[in-house]
C-alpha cells in the first residue's frame, strides 16, 4: 500500500519505525483522581486563553444509588497517526513530526480553523486576539504538541510531570524497555473513538465507554453543565471567528433571529482588530 | 446506563453565520449561472435573454464571498498562502481545491460574459461549460469541505454534495427570478423578460424542489436507521434546538410551500405567486446552510 503524505515535507508517522521514537501516553484511570493538576499547570505554563484547554479533565456520574462511580477521563491531543486534522490544513500549518507529536507553525497557519472542525476529539482551540501576553500568537489555531520543548530535552511533559496520581505515563512506544512500552504491553488499553480510523496515540487503561461516548456526553449533561455551556456562549469574548456559538435555551424564531444578530455583530466587530492589528 | 456528565471542557464553534452565508452565495452564484448557460450552451432558446444579466449576478454574489471568507480567517492578511502553489499548499484539503475553483470560476465567469454580450455563439458556447463545470465544482466542494470529516455526523454522507448542488440551483432560480423582476422596473421594453419566462424558471425550480425533498428524505431515513450519533443527531438536534432552520425554515418555508405554490394550476403562473414562492425557496435554502454547518458543532461542543 502506499504511504501517506502528512503535510509538512511529506515526513510520515513514526508508527512501528526502527530507529525513530514514537511518543505515545499511556492513562490509566485507575489512578486518575480527578484532580485537574495537568490541567493547570498546562494552562499556566501555556497561557492557554480562557475558554480553551490543550488538557481538560472530564467527569462523570454513573450508575445508580447506591452503586454509582465517578469517573474522570482526562482528554488531550490524541497525536493521532492518521490525523484528520493534517490532512484537511490546506496551508500545511500543521505537520506530525517524525517522533509522533502533531505540531502547529503559528506562522504559517492562516486561522481557517478546518483543522478545528476535522479533529473528532475537539483538541484544537483557536487563539484569541486578546492574549495577556501580545507577543504570543494571535488569531491563528493552537492544540496539544506534547510538550516538545521539553521532551526533546529529556523532561516528561508538564501534564505527566504534575499528575498527583501517576496515572500518566510518557515514552517511547518503539523502546521495549521504556515504561510506556511496559504498561502498554502489560494492561488492556483502548483509545477515544477509535471508529474514526485516526489511530490515536493516547492510550487509556479503564476507559469506561460511557463516558467516552460524545452522545453520552449530549444526553447526559448535567443541568449545571448546561447552563454552563449557556453561560459560556453568551459572555464568551473569543470574536467574531466563533460565530457559531448558539444559546439553547433561546432557539424560536426570535431566538434564531437574536443569535444571528449577535454572531454577525461580533463578526463584523471583530473584523477591524484582525484587519489593522497584528498584520500577518 | 444512569449517570450523568458533571464537567467537561466546553468548545466553541469554529464556523458559524459567516461561512452559512458563504454557502449560501457561492450556491445561489453557481444555481444562477446554471440557468444562465441554458442558452448558450444547452441551445434552449427562450432562456437566451436571461444569460447576461444572470451571470453577471453570479459574478457579484461571487465577489461577495471572498470578502466574507478571508475576514473569517484569523489573519486575513495571510489569504495568499492558499495561493502560494506548489509549496504552500495541502493537496489534500478540500480548502485548497475550493481556492483553485473560487480563483478560476469569476474569470471563465468573466469571460464567458464578455462573449455572450457580443453574441459569439462559439467561443460563448466553449467558455459556458468551462464555466457550468467549474461553478458546479466551486459548490461540489462547499459540500465537501465538511463532509469529509467523520466526526461530523449529520455532514458525513456521500449525499452531502447533491444535497449543496440541488439548493444551489433552487435557491439560484429564486434569486434570479427576483432580481429580474426588480430588473423589469428600471429597464426599457425591449430589455424586459416576460412573465412567462419567469414561470417557465420556476417550473424549473420545481423539478429541483421535488429532488431536493427525495434527497432530504433519504437523509432522514439514514438518520433515523443510524447510529446512536445519527439518531440523537435528528431527534434531538435537527428536531431540536434547530428545529427552525431545518424543519420550518428550510422544509416548510423553502421547500414544502413553494412545491404546493407551484403545482396549483390556477396560480402557478400568475406573477405574485412565481415571485413568493422564488421567495420563499431562496430564503428556505439558508435554513439548510445553517443547520449543515452548525449542527454539528452543538452537538458535540460538551465533548
Amino acid at each position: 500500500m502506499a504511504e501517506r503524505v502528512y503535510g509538512y515535507n511529506g515526513v510520515s508517522p513514526s508508527a512501528g519505525k526502527a530507529g525513530r521514537k514514537r511518543y505515545a501516553m499511556v492513562i490509566d484511570l485507575r489512578r486518575c483522581t480527578g484532580c485537574n493538576a495537568c490541567t493547570a499547570t498546562c494552562k499556566s505554563a501555556y497561557d492557554v486563553p480562557l475558554g480553551e484547554w490543550r488538557i481538560s479533565v472530564m467527569e462523570a456520574e454513573l450508575g445508580e444509588f447506591p452503586n454509582t462511580r465517578r469517573y474522570s477521563l482526562p482528554k488531550l491531543c490524541n497525536q493521532c497517526d492518521q490525523p484528520s486534522c493534517i490532512r484537511n490544513c490546506p496551508t500545511k500549518a500543521t505537520y506530525k513530526h517524525p517522533d509522533g507529536p502533531i505540531l502547529q507553525r503559528y506562522n504559517r497557519c492562516i486561522g481557517c480553523r478546518t483543522c478545528v472542525v476535522g479533529c473528532p476529539y475537539n483538541a484544537r482551540h483557536f487563539l484569541p486576539d486578546n492574549r495577556r501576553d501580545k507577543r504570543n500568537p494571535r488569531n491563528v489555531v493552537d492544540k496539544c504538541d506534547f510538550c516538545i520543548v521539553r521532551v526533546t530535552r529529556g523532561l516528561a511533559p508538564l501534564c505527566v510531570a504534575s499528575c498527583t496520581g501517576g496515572a500518566m505515563v510518557f515514552g517511547d512506544l518503539n523502546d521495549p524497555d521504556s515504561e510506556v512500552a511496559r504498561v502498554y504491553r502489560d494492561n488492556k488499553t483502548f483509545t477515544l473513538r477509535p471508529e474514526m480510523g485516526n489511530e490515536p496515540q493516547i492510550y487509556y487503561i479503564g476507559l469506561n465507554e460511557h463516558i467516552a461516548d460524545p452522545e453520552f456526553a449530549f444526553h447526559h449533561r448535567s443541568e449545571q453543565l448546561h447552563e454552563r455551556y449557556n453561560t459560556f456562549k453568551l459572555n464568551s469574548e473569543v470574536g467574531g471567528e466563533m460565530a457559531g456559538n448558539i444559546v439553547d435555551t433561546d432557539t424560536g424564531p426570535a431566538g434564531w433571529v437574536r443569535h444571528m444578530v449577535r454572531n454577525w455583530a461580533s463578526f463584523l466587530k471583530d473584523a477591524p482588530h484582525k484587519f489593522f492589528r497584528g498584520l500577518f | 446506563m444512569e449517570g450523568q456528565l458533571i464537567s467537561s471542557a466546553l468548545h466553541h464553534a469554529p464556523w458559524g453565520f459567516p461561512i452559512a452565508t458563504y454557502f449560501w452565495l457561492v450556491g445561489a452564484s453557481a444555481g444562477s449561472f446554471v440557468i444562465s448557460s441554458l442558452g448558450w450552451v444547452f441551445g434552449v432558446k427562450k432562456y437566451k435573454p436571461t444569460a447576461l444579466f444572470a451571470s453577471n449576478m453570479a459574478i457579484v454574489l461571487l465577489m461577495i464571498v471572498p470578502l466574507i471568507l478571508i475576514t473569517d480567517l484569523g489573519k486575513p492578511f495571510r489569504f495568499f498562502h492558499l495561493l502560494l502553489l506548489p509549496s504552500f499548499s495541502h493537496w489534500s484539503a478540500p480548502m485548497i481545491w475550493g481556492s483553485c475553483f473560487i480563483l478560476t470560476y469569476p474569470i471563465s465567469m468573466m469571460i464567458y460574459s464578455y462573449f455572450v454580450w457580443k453574441k459569439n455563439q462559439k467561443w460563448a458556447r466553449i467558455l459556458g461549460i468551462l464555466a457550468v463545470v467549474l461553478a458546479l465544482c466551486t459548490h461540489w466542494y462547499t459540500g465537501v469541505v465538511m463532509q469529509l470529516n467523520p466526526s461530523r455526523i449529520p455532514n458525513h454522507t456521500s449525499v452531502a454534495p447533491i444535497l449543496f448542488l440541488t439548493g444551489a440551483y433552487v435557491s439560484g432560480i429564486g434569486i434570479l427570478n427576483l432580481m429580474l423582476w426588480i430588473r423589469n422596473r428600471y429597464v426599457k421594453a425591449d430589455y424586459q423578460v416576460s412573465t412567462e419566462l419567469l414561470a417557465d424558471m420556476s417550473r424549473l425550480m420545481l423539478y429541483g424542489i421535488v429532488f431536493d425533498l427525495f434527497l432530504l428524505w433519504n437523509e432522514f431515513l439514514q438518520l433515523t436507521y443510524g447510529m446512536g450519533d445519527e439518531y440523537t443527531m435528528l431527534y434531538d438536534v435537527l428536531l431540536g434546538v434547530f428545529i427552525w432552520p431545518y424543519f420550518y425554515l428550510e422544509i416548510i418555508w423553502g421547500l414544502v410551500l413553494p412545491l404546493i405554490i407551484l403545482m396549483i394550476p390556477k396560480i402557478n403562473r400568475q406573477l405574485f405567486w412565481v415571485l413568493l414562492a422564488s421567495f420563499m425557496c431562496a430564503t428556505g435554502v439558508y435554513g439548510m446552510r445553517i443547520w449543515w454547518v452548525m449542527g454539528n458543532f452543538y452537538y458535540q461542543g460538551h465533548y
